[in-house]
């Protein structure tokens, strides 16, 4: 399932955890602090752990809101967006 | 790894767990011996942080509102009629007399309990009906990840017999090497680790 995760992390070095986090889970990077991608449900739960375990829960704030594909085909990107097909897996498939 | 003619097989709840998410876990786990290498995933480290924090807290406090007389922990036990083996988290006698099991489970309460879990607590109950020799009728989960929310499962005696079942399933998988159907739920295969081999 297609999921977004938004975060503002105060301190730099959780921030940087987070985003790699992130990154290893296999979800790219849309903007500085948002990620989007596919992940199954088990992988949507264990990114979410992760990302507690390293955060403030008192002063930092993250959101991961999983999103279904009929929605994303109705997202609008204005200026310099991302590329919607590297984000849906359209791509990979090819090479399968 | 245990051998294709070894009487000495061993069978824990966990494997009887997997076997019921897909029985070809026994095949990859106990015939070819491929480890499902799940140290390395981090919801399994976190719940064994869990579990041994679990041991330390609130050792002398009794469940009296489940009727609770007794605490045992980490109690090891096998039945080699079985070929079953395994470590209940909690052993409790309650003020009947019977036993109950508890088993503390890294997840969140669902709304509904599955067959797995309860296979689990089953097994568990055989393991302390083989070795204590009282009646179990009932068992405990305690879901760590729902503020410990402890839901109590009854133990009918064909839930035993059905237990007994699955454990000789497993076993000859384990002894004759027979590679079984998968499961038929392709959804679990989405997220199984042995799902590049598995064909």
């Amino acid at each position: 399932m297609l999921t977004w995760v938004i975060y503002d992390i105060v301190k730099d070095k959780p921030r940087t955890q987070v985003a790699k986090t992130c990154q290893r889970a296999g979800i790219m990077r849309v903007q500085y602090s948002v990620f989007l991608g596919d992940l199954n449900a088990n992988e949507i739960d264990e990114l979410g752990l992760k990302i507690k375990s390293l955060i403030d829960e008192e002063t930092d704030r993250v959101y991961i809101f999983p999103m279904c594909k009929e929605d994303f085909s109705k997202v609008r990107l204005l200026g310099e967006a991302f590329d919607k097909k590297l984000v849906t897996n359209e791509i990979r498939e090819l090479f399968l | 790894m245990p051998t294709l003619e070894s009487d000495s097989v061993t069978i824990t709840p966990s494997e009887v767990l997997e076997y019921l998410f897909c029985p070809r876990y026994i095949y990859f786990m106990n015939v070819l011996g491929i480890s499902q290498q799940e140290a390395k995933r981090f919801k399994v480290v976190q719940g064994r942080q869990v579990h041994r924090q679990k041991q330390i807290r609130n050792r002398a406090y009794l469940r009296k509102k489940l009727g609770v007389v007794k605490r045992e922990f980490e109690v090891y036990l096998s039945a080699p009629r079985y070929h079953l083996r395994g470590q209940v988290d909690e052993v409790l006698t309650l003020a009947d007399g019977s036993l109950a099991p508890l088993d503390y489970k890294f997840a969140e309460w669902k709304n509904r309990l599955y067959a797995g879990y309860r296979m689990q607590l089953v097994l568990y109950g055989l393991l302390l009906r083989e070795n204590y020799g009282k009646p179990v009728q009932r068992g405990f989960l305690v879901y760590t990840r729902s503020q410990n929310l402890v839901v109590p499962v009854d133990i009918a005696t064909n839930d035993f017999e059905k237990a007994i079942d699955i454990l000789a399933a497993i076993l000859d998988i384990s002894r004759t090497g027979f590679l079984p159907r998968r499961t038929p739920h392709k959804s679990r295969c989405v997220d199984c680790c042995y799902r590049n081999i598995c064909v």
